[in-house]
């Protein structure tokens, strides 16, 4: 029978890169969240 | 629009709390209801920091970042007070 391994682990390592939530090359991004009624 | 200086003190609005996340931080100000991702950990440092120096540029500095390489940050800073995250103070 074989045996398939699956990964589990869902949090970085200390040491692994973590993405932004949003894309661009600037170091500061801005959302305003006005109009985000009803998201909880 | 706020005049931006980096020679000039800043330090956080008083509205805005800051959450320190894997990729940088949230800035979240409860004014203006605005959200900002600072994607560096050393602009976190910055930016906490803003109101124990007596200008931004000093902030930079004393986070480690040399003058050669600080416009990126200045920049960062700059766009922060735009959006009233930091505002002018008194040296």
């Amino acid at each position: 029978m074989k045996t398939v391994s699956i990964p589990t682990r869902q949090t970085p390592r200390d040491d692994e890169q973590v993405a932004s939530p949003i894309e661009s090359d600037s170091l500061v991004e801005e959302v305003s969240i006005d109009g985000m009624c009803g998201v909880y | 629009m706020t005049d931006f200086d980096a020679d000039r003190a800043w330090r956080l609005h008083p509205q805005v709390a800051v959450r320190p996340e894997p990729f940088g931080a949230l800035l979240y100000h409860f004014g203006t209801r605005k959200l900002s991702f600072l994607k560096d950990r050393t602009l976190l440092d910055v930016v906490r920091s803003l109101g124990e120096h007596s200008s931004a540029r000093a902030a930079i500095a004393a986070a480690g970042i040399p003058a050669a390489s600080a416009e990126p940050y200045v920049g960062a800073v700059r766009t922060l007070a735009a959006s009233h995250m930091i505002v002018e103070r008194d040296a």
